[in-house]
């Protein structure tokens, strides 16, 4: 096999297997020739400075924008032509760069709602107040809590979730996430927007998800967590992929640098 | 040959009103991002106020008109000041356009009661007599309206487009909070805006006046007739007005004159319809892209309000308990039948409520359903003598064949689009019930439609009804409560609050949308049916476009994602004026003025405002409890 053959197949070990991923706006290259894998049971990052494309592969993968090439699978399979609720619903679960709790509606619903994929109990049941499906709805309410326990927010169960401090709406957001089971979480920048002890509690909520099997894939600005809970790290600038591997590899890419410091930095030296 | 001429020149004569209206829209669509039915409204008001300067006090039309144009500018500016410019900043898309269809109420209420109900003829300016163009006769009115819509889209361009005032109100089209940020006060172009779109209906209104009888709906035709024309042409742009509204009054002058005035609005409401599934945008886009993202921020923020758990059940059991016992306390027949119509149409709320309240979806025509329900199983019934439930079954199967159909519209359509759509589809109803006379009986209404039995029982008397409909009731709200508490419930309001981020959860917001839509338009046509076997009868205006503008009103009025708010907002508009009899002129300004108000001031109604009364009650009893025991252990 040659080199070329190897960029161009997917890994079947992989959960999620990105190549050659492209696509422009207008004539601005907003992502050029992108391949990554998430493996299972890890963490996978993803840095880069500010407008490297980040979301924007988030987006291509979950298909809410239509990508110009490239190929993406999911536990085997090829996401082309699926519709986000369909992708969603295979268990590719994501989460949004400004958190979108649902505004209207309590904590706990939020979390509820994340659950709705794995639902049982059809609308017939519901109106007839049927013991099943009141059954699942009192387990899935106390799962709920047992969820926000764990991250601390039981106390907001009750409270419109608009209402909640922003490092909370984020926390919330990624709870949501979870009560869909997913067979990789993708976060869009969890950390943004949260304080130091947000972000130490976020890295122990990130390596309790790994520890339970869920892998994870992660953009991020915030150096510190990337590089504490990372098992590998996928670093774009301007849309190209210019490294990967475990973060200490990353750490010391000269390309890394050169992209995170700026040429001049580097001209000097 | 001459004859065509002569009918196309009417088109281009009561075009040129519709392209005034229309034009009005555009103005405040892209000054705002809102669109405002009360526009048709201000125009009849006009002409109202001239009619009465001008006529009843016999002041000379030089002075009546403009007087007339002055009054209605300066009611129109106050009014705005105090709705339309709170509500543009609290409320939604779509719940501002809902405002000014209460405004537009409120407006038509007002003529009602000022005006009665009796047509009015003005004047021409310049003399019966038409001008001849070889065999061509044009009234010398037709000169007027010409000129005026001619000024008016000269002023307009002129403003708008050479003026620095004109510059600020572009940069709060585009992006109102970057124009505040550059100073520019964003409430008072808002008020600026409308004054200048009520300036443009009132002269429009009072030059088109002599060229049409004056009735105190008017405003509506005036209204529907310019949001057509805007939207066929573009919303947000001025041409496209221009060439939307010529465009309709060439279409419904020919269509009147050569097919049948009946289908004259059914056609144009056909080609809306068409337009908004082709190009939703309309024909011609609009210069400004307003962006979506600076308005939209301000969505469904409202709170939903619910009983204490422990004691939703008690108080229900009460509640069915005291309206078990009412029919055996009031002995009064119409005080009863308004009770009938309340319990029907609080099965049409229901339904509403689960597609506008939990799923976020407007819905301006949803007595277009209660029409084809009530048509359905009345014909049925009275030619075929199906048994009513089967008819009304029947009613149900084509409520939902017509729901489908619209739904290849709806679903692509968000926001105010959606609230169009669905307005045109209630008027094409509307229009064809007054067109289809062999099946519907016209514009006089189904006659003779037997009352509702089941085998040999029949339920001919409003007490027997009611207790009918109280059953039914009870079953569809408890069947309701137990899907919107569970997972069905919540998947609507997260579509409703974050389509995005509820379809990235797996929740299917297409399928959600419609079951959301085809329970409502289910309840809607079962009203429907069984408001026709409780009259009797059935006639186009009590399912007619005001009849969803009212269910609107008492779904708001009595509290949106509750399920039983609109019970408060139907028992509160229904028996009020059976009540008090001289309330009954004051009805339908009633039910703006308070549609407006409760947007404004009560966003969670009146039942809303009743829980959080209970919730209080209940909660300060168990804190005294509470205390009491502390006290004792002390």
């Amino acid at each position: 096999m040659t080199a070329i053959d190897v960029q161009a197949t997917a890994d079947t070990n992989a959960i999620l297997s990105v190549r050659g991923l492209a696509k422009s706006f207008g004539g601005l290259k907003a992502i050029n020739d992108v391949s990554f894998d998430a493996a299972p049971g890890q963490i996978t990052a993803m840095i880069g400075p500010n407008g490297a494309g980040k979301t924007t592969v988030f987006n291509l993968v979950t298909n809410i924008m239509p990508r110009d090439a490239g190929r993406v699978t999911f536990l085997g399979r090829d996401l082309a032509g699926l519709s986000p609720v369909r992708i969603a619903n295979l268990g590719l679960i994501r989460t949004f760069q400004s958190a979108r709790v649902f505004p209207g509606m309590t904590a706990i619903e939020n979390v509820m709602v994340g659950n709705h994929r794995l639902a049982a109990h059809s609308l017939p049941s519901q109106m007839l107040w049927l013991a099943g499906a009141r059954n699942e709805e009192r387990q899935l309410r106390r799962r709920a809590e047992e969820m926000l326990e764990l991250v601390g927010l039981l106390q907001f169960a009750q409270a419109h979730a608009t209402e909640l401090p922003m490092g909370a709406q984020k926390l919330l957001e990624v709870v949501r996430a979870l009560m869909a089971q997913p067979k990789l979480l993708c976060l869009d920048e969890p950390a943004a927007g949260l304080n130091d002890t947000e972000t130490a509690g976020l890295a122990n909520l990130l390596r309790a998800i790994r520890s339970l099997g869920i892998p994870v894939l992660v953009v991020e600005h915030n150096m510190s967590l990337v590089m504490n809970v990372a098992d590998r790290i996928v670093v774009l600038d301007s849309g190209a992929l210019i490294a990967t591997g475990t973060p200490a590899e990353v750490q010391n890419d000269s390309r890394v640098i050169e992209a995170y410091l700026g040429r001049e930095n580097h001209a000097a030296s | 040959m001459l004859e065509f001429v002569q009918i196309a020149i009417g088109g281009l004569v009561v075009g040129s009103i519709y392209a005034a209206i229309a034009l009005g829209f555009s103005l405040i669509f892209r000054v705002t991002g809102a669109i405002n039915l009360s526009q048709g409204g201000f125009a009849l008001i006009a002409a109202m106020i001239g009619h009465t300067f001008g006529v009843a006090w016999g002041w000379p039309l030089v002075a009546a008109i403009p007087a007339a144009v002055v009054v209605t500018v300066a009611a129109g500016v106050v009014l705005a000041r105090f709705t339309f410019v709170p509500g543009l900043a609290r409320l939604s898309n779509a719940n501002v356009l809902m405002l000014t269809a209460g405004i537009l109420t409120m407006i038509e209420g007002f003529s009602l009661v000022v005006w009665g109900s009796q047509p009015y003829a003005m004047p021409p300016f310049s003399g019966e007599a038409p001008l001849a163009f070889g065999a061509i006769l044009i009234p010398t009115q037709a000169f007027w309206v010409f000129g005026a819509t001619a000024v008016c889209i000269a002023a307009l361009w002129f403003l708008i487009a050479k003026t620095k005032l004109g510059k600020a109100l572009r940069a709060c089209a585009e992006n109102p909070a970057a124009a505040s940020l550059m100073g520019i006060d964003v409430p008072r172009m808002t008020l600026f805006s409308f004054g200048l779109a009520v300036l443009i209906a009132a002269i429009s209104g009072v030059t088109v006046a002599p060229a049409t009888s004056l009735q105190f709906d008017t405003g509506r035709l005036f209204t529907i007739s310019g949001f057509v024309a805007a939207a066929i042409g573009g919303l947000a742009s001025f041409p496209g007005a221009v060439i939307g509204g010529l465009f309709l009054g060439l279409v419904t002058q020919l269509s009147t004159a050569y097919i049948s005035s009946l289908f004259s609005s059914a056609i144009s409401l056909l080609i809306l319809l068409v337009v908004l599934i082709w190009r939703p945008q309309g024909l011609i886009q609009g210069g400004v892209a307003r962006r979506q993202d600076t308005r939209d921020e301000v969505k469904a923020g409202g709170h939903a309000v619910k009983l204490p758990a422990h004691l939703g059940w008690p108080l229900g059991a009460l509640a069915v308990i005291v309206a078990a016992i009412i029919p055996l306390v009031v002995t009064n027949n119409g005080i009863m039948s308004g009770l009938v119509i309340a319990a029907i149409l609080f099965m049409a709320l229901m339904g509403l409520d689960v597609l506008m309240g939990y799923a976020g979806q407007v819905s301006l025509g949803q007595a277009g359903f209660m029409a084809i329900g009530g048509y359905t199983s009345g014909y049925l019934a009275i030619n075929h003598e199906v048994a009513p439930v089967l008819s009304i079954l029947a009613g149900i199967g084509v409520s939902l064949v017509c729901a489908l159909v619209l739904s290849v519209v709806t679903l692509r359509l968000r926001g105010h689009y959606l609230a169009l759509a669905t307005l045109a589809f209630g008027l094409l109803i509307d229009s064809c019930a007054v067109g289809f006379l062999d099946i519907t009986g016209g514009p006089s209404g189904l006659v003779g439609i037997p009352s509702f039995s089941v085998g040999s029982i029949t339920f001919a008397s409003p007490r027997a009804m009611y207790y009918l409909v109280l059953a039914l009731d009870v079953v569809i709200l408890i069947g309701l409560a137990g899907a919107m508490r569970s997972g069905f419930g919540r998947a609507l309001k997260a579509i409703r609050s974050d389509q995005m981020a509820a379809a990235a959860l797996g929740v299917n917001v297409v399928r959600y949308k419609l079951a959301a839509f085809l329970i409502s338009v289910t309840l809607a046509s079962l009203a429907g049916s069984l408001y026709a076997f409780f009259f009797n009868f059935l006639s186009p205006e009590m399912v007619g476009t005001s009849r969803s503008l009212e269910l609107v009103a008492m779904l708001i009025i009595g509290g949106e994602s509750t399920l039983v708010g609109g019970l408060f907002g139907a028992l509160l508009l229904t028996l009020l004026p059976v009540m008090v009899a001289p309330l009954a002129i004051y009805k339908t300004f009633a039910s703006g003025a308070l549609l407006v108000t409760s947007f404004l001031y009560l966003p969670q109604g009146l039942y809303g405002a009743l829980v959080q009364i209970v919730a209080k009650l209940a909660g300060s009893s168990e804190r005294a409890s509470a205390t009491q025991k502390e006290a004792r252990a002390s």
